[in-house]
């Protein structure tokens, strides 16, 4: 693999006719040393639209959260309760377990400080990692993969989907996936092996740098899959994905883990949480969601087995909602959110950061959940203890991420 | 397969001295883009016009477009009611749909709540023997799910040992469905042998139970056989016996993709494709599944090239984005509906309860019924822009202004209405303007404010600009398009004209600049290809892979219109596996003809005179020596034998050549 793969990169840079400065991706690659696999694992979930925290991780031992929300919250006899005050949404029983192991964390009152209730601004914002920021250009997970150790990897940084989010962009190599097993040119049959070859040889003569680079990597991601054939890695016993895209998404991406191609960051997204009308409480809507969300990580976790220790994963939403319900029994765009942290080396079984209350005085604006804790500080804790990316100046550009300050999820 | 630069010069004299007077001008065109830098001639005048202003050029446009002058050709495309469109209009004529109004789409492919209305008897089975036959197939259709429901949530304590924690069949029940569908499968043959019509009759008179397993046993190629030789209308039955709403959503997707294709109208369509996105709704949310037909064809397409405002009103009323950003159910929070007066209240009424609950109403505020999704992104998303000053509290007034444009039986079909009663009474300010209480008027109006604001010139003229110039548009033309708005009220053909006119469009940057879209991408390679369509839904299956499925973007964000969004690895590989499977006959539902592909009767004997054929016909020559060398090099390696091209016994491969041009770098972009 490593030969072909050299003999390629030499051919190839020759053959970048006129261009002064090599390709960065080139450069890493032809003059990089071979080096063992990196084993620690970051998996970013982001759950598009607008999450509910509070009707997520319920604060069943907060009275105004029942007043504010008369036909869709959560009983107290429903939740299932962690500590107390918080209690799961029904439909998260796959949850439960990994909590009681204490794989499982939970920092609520969390996320991006910025006021926007814009989905597309607030997304852009928690993927840039530069809350306020437009002009950044390229995702907080690129640039977590800066300072960590190198890795020739094509598999390194990997987006299950059909595109590549912004959290992913940048300068570090990122492939997006739709399917692995349609991840190739012309099907499998070995005909088709010379019409790959030349697309291959096309882009990597192509002097059109954007379509050149994302060539680069895709061919090199191929070669790399093919070799690895991750079709042969079924899940676990015991790893009951349920149907959707999300699960799917998971599932090949423990696929990827398993077959050992250096995966160190990676992304996976689910969408349809923004509930405007007819949220719905212990079912409904929201509990669908909640169950097809919960299923699968859960099943994505024991999927892993071991390979689960060396791995963090942590899901966010652009904002949380209202705290009262609107007049369609849905919510509006709110503030704060709740987060999870899923992992080997994650203490688990703990409700982390400063709830603030739900008292009208106690409300952001009025009418959301307040923010106690910044995304970043979460993120951060998880770059630099787990990824051991300590330059998180450069991950959170103008965010003071003091590691005296983090939560201390992470053992 | 790696050559030097030796090779490489080697293969370039080659095709030089091999070349028929095609590969002269293909490799002609590629030395005259190096002399003439900072301008484009005639030639690549044209082919950038009708990369931006079409879906891609059609062979023979850049001759055609040229002859006629590419001044002139732009301006009959700003006037599209000028150009005669019989052809689609034909190749539309199969979709009835298409032509139905909303009311007529829920009466003859009925959602389930109106199912669910006729099974209650709350209204009464159609007479009509096929509108009656597809009603009866759902009511047996919702009942199956019910009694399976009812199954799961409690089983028979006899059988309950057999069933799984999931609800399972019974041994029994299984095998008597397999005994249904083995009579599904034998009744299929016996159809079979009818003649189409004969066949139609049968199906009909069969009972819904036997119509229901026949459906489902009805599968790929077998489906196809079975539809074979029935015309569109008898083959729009058979599939709404078995999904109705599958139908309407079908049609609108043949509809996209034809007149995408086909359109003499092309610009027009763009603009089309342009602001459904602009504003856009999804085909996924409830209603939303039959009120897109008419959202898009009497609310965008109609508006595509006029006043802003007109298009903005209509979007505001129309039952697509009532529904999509659910304003229909937005209620003001002192309205009547929320006080609970009866419907005939009347002032004294009023009068009398304002008195009687003033002290009361802060505490019945606190539900107040508003609801923030349209007001919020008619500002963000239609017309101000996110950075277009508005405030948290806009956004509230603004919803206040909406209550009460809302719908008469959205799941019916009925249309746009302002219900008085569910309007908040009383003065509103909006960006600093009050709004007097004037009902229906209020929304007007404020809708007239955002639509000459100069926010809203800025933001549509700057992603008009993304969309026809460059993805990081000059300032300085943005500035002239964003005056010529405010000056000519909004009037976007106005608009249009000055960016079209501008040495920004011209310049050489712009040339290429822009990465298509998977939906620019899918059907220009259609187009190059003069490919015939006689199904579209395959290739909407690949827009979905690609991620863009149409009228499926769920955020009202729309799609972006950037290459970062769309230059990635499984997009790349989806696009060259695309390009293969069209041009070699793989892409179900439609047919690309190598002659037609050629444009010439026979493939020529020597593959270098076939690929600069290609070349010119596909990407009207203008083909970088990279590209080009790469596949002249694959056309002598013998590493390729398997598929040896040049082998004289075997034409050159038509089908192979052109599937890697339609992958190459420079297709993707325009």
């Amino acid at each position: 693999m490593s030969l072909t793969r050299r003999v390629f990169l030499r051919n190839s840079a020759l053959a970048v006719v006129g261009t002064a400065a090599l390709p960065a991706f080139l450069k890493r690659a032809a003059f990089g040393a071979e080096q063992a696999t990196n084993a620690k694992r970051l998996v970013v979930i982001f759950q598009r639209g607008a999450a509910d925290g509070l009707n997520i991780v319920v604060p069943h031992g907060e009275q105004a959260y029942y007043a504010m929300r008369p036909s869709i919250n959560i009983p107290r006899n429903a939740v299932l309760d962690l500590d107390g005050f918080f209690g799961l949404h029904p439909a998260m029983s796959a949850f439960e377990p990994l909590w009681k192991q204490r794989h499982l964390a939970i920092v609520h009152a969390a996320g991006s400080p910025d006021p926007t209730r814009s989905h597309f601004d607030a997304q852009d914002f928690m993927e840039s990692g530069t809350p306020g920021v437009k002009a950044t250009d390229d995702g907080w997970l690129n640039r977590a993969l800066h300072a960590a150790p190198a890795d020739n990897s094509a598999f390194r940084a990997i987006a299950l989907g059909p595109s590549l989010p912004r959290i992913l962009s940048g300068s570090e190599p990122a492939v997006a996936m739709n399917n692995i097993n349609d991840f190739g040119v012309g099907g499998r049959s070995p005909s088709a092996a010379p019409i790959a070859n030349t697309f291959e040889a096309m882009y990597a003569h192509s002097v059109d740098s954007v379509l050149h680079g994302t060539g680069q990597e895709t061919f090199e991601a191929v070669k790399m899959l093919k070799s690895a054939d991750p079709s042969k890695y079924t899940p676990a016993p015991g790893a009951d994905y349920p149907g959707g895209r999300f699960a799917d998404s998971l599932k090949q991406l423990a696929q990827l883990i398993k077959a050992n191609l250096g995966v160190q960051v990676a992304f996976a997204d689910i969408g349809g949480w923004d509930h405007h009308v007819n949220e719905g409480s212990t079912q409904g809507q929201i509990a669908n969601i909640l169950r097809e969300f919960s299923q699968s990580l859960a099943a994505f976790w024991t999927d892993l087995g071991d390979l689960a220790e060396d791995t963090v994963v942590v899901t966010m939403s652009e904002f949380g909602r209202t705290a009262r319900e609107n007049g369609n029994r849905g919510t509006d765009h709110g503030h704060a959110n709740v987060m999870f942290v899923m992992g080997g080396p994650v203490k688990g079984g703990k409700v982390y950061g400063r709830w603030p209350g739900l008292d009208q005085s106690q409300l952001y604006e009025g009418r959301d959940l307040a923010l106690t804790t910044d995304f970043r500080q979460v993120l951060g804790e998880a770059v630099y203890r787990h990824l051991g990316n300590h330059a998180l100046d450069q991950v959170f550009p103008g965010f003071n991420n003091q590691p005296g300050d983090f939560l201390k999820f992470l053992g | 397969m790696w050559f030097g630069r030796r090779k490489l010069r080697l293969v370039l004299a080659l095709s030089l001295l091999g070349s028929a007077l095609s590969a002269q001008f293909a490799l002609g065109k590629r030395k005259e883009k190096q002399t003439s830098a900072g301008q484009m001639d005639e030639q690549k005048r044209a082919l950038h016009a009708l990369n931006r202003l079409t879906f891609g050029p059609r062979p023979g446009d850049v001759e055609r477009v040229k002859a006629m002058g590419v001044d002139q050709w732009i301006d009959q495309q700003l006037h599209p009611e000028k150009i005669n469109d019989s052809p689609l209009d034909a190749r539309l004529a199969p979709f009835r749909t298409l032509r139905m109004d909303t009311r007529e789409i829920v009466e003859n492919f009925p959602p389930p709540q109106l199912i669910k209305a006729v099974e209650q008897g709350k209204q009464s089975l159609p007479s009509d023997p096929v509108k009656r036959a597809v009603y009866q197939d759902q009511i047996e259709r919702m009942q199956e799910k019910q009694d399976r429901k009812q199954e799961a949530a409690n089983p028979d304590p006899a059988t309950a040992a057999d069933t799984s924690k999931k609800g399972k069949l019974t041994d029994e029940e299984r095998a008597r469905r397999r005994e249904d569908r083995l009579y599904a499968d034998l009744k299929a043959q016996d159809l079979l042998d009818m003649p189409p019509d004969e066949r139609m009759k049968e199906i009909l008179k069969m009972s819904p139970a036997d119509r229901r397993a026949l459906a489902t046993s009805l599968k790929g190629t077998k489906r196809d056989e079975f539809l074979e030789g029935m015309t569109p209308q008898q083959r729009e039955t058979l599939m709404a016996l078995n999904n109705p709403q599958q139908v309407v959503a079908v049609e609108l997707i043949q509809g996209k993709l034809l007149r995408a294709s086909y359109s003499q109208r092309q610009l027009q369509e763009v603009m089309t494709d342009f602001w459904f996105n602009h504003f856009n709704v999804f085909i996924g949310k409830g209603a939303d599944r039959y009120l897109i037909t008419s959202y898009e064809r009497d609310v965008i397409r109609p508006h595509a090239m006029g006043k802003f405002e007109d298009l903005l009103v209509a979007t505001a009323q129309s039952p697509a984005m009532l529904f999509y950003l659910d304003n229909w159910l937005s209620v003001g929070p002192n309205s009547d509906v929320a006080n609970g007066a009866p419907k005939n209240a009347n002032k004294a009424w009023r009068k009398r309860y304002n008195q009687k609950n003033a002290s009361t109403k802060q505490a019945k505020g606190k539900r107040s019924g508003l609801n923030e999704n349209y007001g919020r992104e008619l500002m963000e998303l239609h017309t101000l822009g996110v950075n277009g000053g508005y405030t948290q509290n806009d956004v509230s007034e603004v919803a206040r202004v909406f209550t009460g444009w809302t719908l008469k039986q959205p799941r019916q079909g009925g249309g746009f209405t302002f219900e008085d009663r569910m309007h908040e009474p009383g003065d509103k300010t909006v960006l600093g303007h009050r709004i007097k209480p004037g009902g229906e008027k209020e929304g007007l109006e404020v809708l007239h404010i955002f639509a000459h604001h100069p926010s809203t010139a800025k933001f549509v003229c700057t992603k008009l600009a993304m969309r026809f110039v460059s993805d990081n548009p000059p300032p300085a033309l943005v500035d002239r398009m964003s005056q010529t708005f405010l000056k000519k009220d909004g009037d976007i053909r106005e608009v249009l004209k000055i960016m079209f006119h501008s040495p920004e469009f011209w310049s050489a940057d712009a040339y290429r600049a822009k990465v298509k879209t998977p939906l620019e991408f899918v059907v220009s390679a259609l187009r190059a290809s003069d490919a015939d369509i006689t199904d579209a839904t395959p290739i909407a299956r690949q827009l979905q892979a690609l991620g863009m499925p149409l009228y499926g973007m769920q955020p009202p964000t729309g799609y972006s219109m950037k290459a970062e969004a769309w230059v990635n690895s499984s997009a790349l590989l989806g696009r060259m596996n695309f390009a293969l499977a069209l041009t070699s006959g793989k892409m179900k539902g439609v047919q690309v003809a190598s002659d037609r592909v050629l444009g010439a009767s026979s493939p020529l004997p020597d593959p270098q005179q076939t690929l600069a054929l290609l070349e010119n016909n596909l990407l009207a020559g203008d083909v970088s020596r990279q590209t080009h060398d790469t596949i002249a090099a694959q056309l002598k390696d013998p590493k390729v034998s398997e598929r040896r091209l040049d082998d004289p016994a075997r034409p050159p491969n038509v089908a192979v050549i052109s599937g890697l041009i339609l992958g190459s770098p420079e297709f993707q972009r325009r």
